[in-house]
């Protein structure tokens, strides 16, 4: 794993010093803002609660709001990763290094990965306002974020593997989004689909059942590997794609 | 230190490197040569582990880039044509980066980061942007990457394309000096700069070696001797005795302010006697004066001008005869 770090760090701050990242953070935490202070206005005006459904449950799964910045964020966090580079053609002396191509899809990989957790970092601070004036169970906090977690992975590693494979950062960005809606969309086929394998596969693969189960403080390994599988086979896939660039 | 053996590399259909092979020894300074096209950045790219090869094998420091790449690229500093770097970092982060990818130990790094920023002349700008630089600044910075690490082995793409005439001279004296502790192998097509820098000189053409040697055996593989004329008379008086024998003489240019004009013949050498006795002869029968005949050293600019074209033609016949591709 020589080089791995070296090549996270320099992704870090690459992250930090253009503009991408501040703008995306920016928007998504203004997003994420507007969101809470929504659900926790709702929920002010209601004098009974059940514990199934307060305003954590609510702001980790039962609004479109968590997901349609997911949808956007990730893809624009991924796109430079490989495109930018082969563009500017960067990765020549990146290739050439003694490193391993492993290390360098995981570094990039990892990279952005602590970047989507650094955005979400603050948004822990919502969790303390409901702390300090309401029960908060922190054991179901962290199980939606363990869930938020999970999913953005297997988005960030779809993109990562899209960047791979497209000089242009735009292409990267449109085909990871493509593909993460795709993958969102069929898991919502679990409310619509009549029973049937059909039906077993969009529950199998459903986000929004996974963070709500999550955020209700169900933790189902069978989500957790699924996940998993999500980050795994992409970055398999970036790994072949960028070792087959010496073949073309 | 390179062992290239029956390189070949086809991109499609297009083959851009066909069955090359040369070595390069330690402590050479070798000059890569050939037009553009030629397959020099193919075949550069190839010894530094970026491009794989459709055949053939090609060894550094005695270990094969495709089976041990690791080992290999690390006896490698590899400087890309165009020298691509991150903008966003300034010279001594880029370099340090670098520097912890090439394996340089933590403690060790600082050092070797100020040493080659020394030797690439670019000690004032570590603070600077990368951005922010000029493009003869840029590539240096690509050649103090190269450096990084002080490895046996240096392959540089065209280091300096793109320089004015004072970068270029000082980029050609960093790659002389280079030489001894470093092999080093430097892509150009520029001859000059192979004549002032290397001692020796491969030169390809359309993905062919079509030389390799020292720089005077390149010199004499065009395989004609030259001598060279100082001639009274007017540039058309002259050129019209010559005429009869166009084909030896390569060069007829006048000398404006004395009045006489300048031949080179060139011919085999066993030949080359007999026509220039037969040269002045004419010219003194045609009342021209002969004052001095000296022999006369080919530039490599002439010699690659033949070797290039001899290629050219030789290729022609051969093409026809092998079999097409599936």
């Amino acid at each position: 794993m020589t080089g791995f770090f070296a090549i996270w760090k320099r992704e870090v701050f690459s992250y930090f010093v253009t503009p991408l990242a501040w703008v995306t953070t920016t928007a998504f935490l203004v997003l994420q803002g507007l969101h809470f202070y929504l659900i926790v206005a709702s929920f002010a005006g209601q004098l009974d609660l059940s514990a199934d459904a307060g305003p954590v449950q609510t702001f980790f799964g039962q609004t479109v709001m968590l997901y349609l910045p997911l949808l956007f964020v990730c893809p624009v966090l991924t796109m430079r990763s490989f495109a930018e580079e082969r563009r500017s053609g960067t990765i020549e002396p990146l290739l050439t290094a003694p490193v391993g191509t492993v290390s360098v899809v995981l570094a990039k990989y990892l990279a952005v990965l602590a970047t989507y957790v650094a955005m979400w970092a603050p948004t822990v601070g919502y969790m303390l306002v409901l702390g300090r004036y309401g029960e908060l169970d922190w054991n179901v906090v962290a199980a939606g974020y363990a869930a938020v977690l999970a999913v953005g992975a297997g988005y960030l590693a779809i993109g990562t593997m899209t960047s791979a494979m497209t000089k242009s950062q735009l292409a990267a960005a449109i085909a990871s989004a493509m593909a993460i809606m795709g993958l969102f969309m069929l898991g919502l086929g679990e409310f619509i689909f009549a029973e049937g394998p059909l039906r077993d596969v969009a529950s199998h693969v459903s986000v929004w059942t996974q963070m709500n189960d999550f955020a209700r403080g169900i933790v189902d390994s069978r989500r957790l590997v699924f996940d998993a599988s999500v980050v795994v086979l992409p970055l398999f896939i970036t790994v072949r794609a960028v070792e087959s660039w010496r073949l073309e | 230190m390179i062992e290239v053996t029956h390189l070949s590399k086809s991109y499609g259909s297009i083959a851009a490197v066909r069955d090359l092979s040369f070595t390069v020894e330690r402590g050479d300074v070798v000059g890569f040569l050939g037009p553009n096209g030629a397959g020099k950045s193919t075949t550069l790219r190839i010894l530094a582990g970026f491009l794989g090869m459709t055949s053939g094998t090609v060894c550094i420091a005695g270990h094969d880039v495709a089976l041990e790449r690791k080992q290999a690229l690390s006896r490698l500093g590899y400087m890309p044509e165009a020298c691509p770097l991150y903008p966003e970092l300034k010279v001594g982060e880029y370099l340090r980066f670098r520097a912890e990818l090439k394996g340089v130990p933590r403690r060790a790094r600082q050092a070797e980061v100020g040493r080659v920023l020394e030797l690439a002349r670019v000690d004032d700008y570590a603070e600077v942007v990368i951005g922010h630089l000029s493009k003869g600044y840029r590539q240096r910075v690509g050649i103090a990457d190269a450096l990084l690490g002080s490895p046996p082995l240096l392959i540089l793409d065209e280091p300096t394309a793109g320089l004015d005439p004072n970068q270029i001279r000082e980029v050609r004296a960093l790659v002389r000096s280079l030489g001894g502790k470093h092999t080093v192998l430097v892509s150009t097509h520029i001859l000059t700069e192979v004549e002032l820098a290397c001692t020796r000189a491969i030169v390809i053409d359309r993905g062919r070696l079509v030389a390799e040697g020292s720089i005077d055996e390149i010199r004499r593989a065009g395989g004609r001797g030259r001598v060279a004329l100082t001639v009274r008379g007017s540039e058309s008086e002259v050129r019209r005795v010559c005429e009869a024998r166009s084909e030896h003489v390569v060069e007829c240019e006048a000398i404006a302010a004395s009045g006489t004009a300048r031949l080179v013949v060139a011919a085999p050498e066993e030949e080359l006697a007999e026509h220039t006795e037969e040269l002045v002869r004419a010219l003194t029968v045609a009342g021209l004066g002969v004052r001095e005949v000296v022999p006369a050293m080919a530039t490599l600019e002439q010699v690659f001008a033949e070797l290039t074209r001899d290629a050219a033609v030789a290729r022609e016949a051969p093409k026809r005869a092998e079999p097409e591709r599936p």
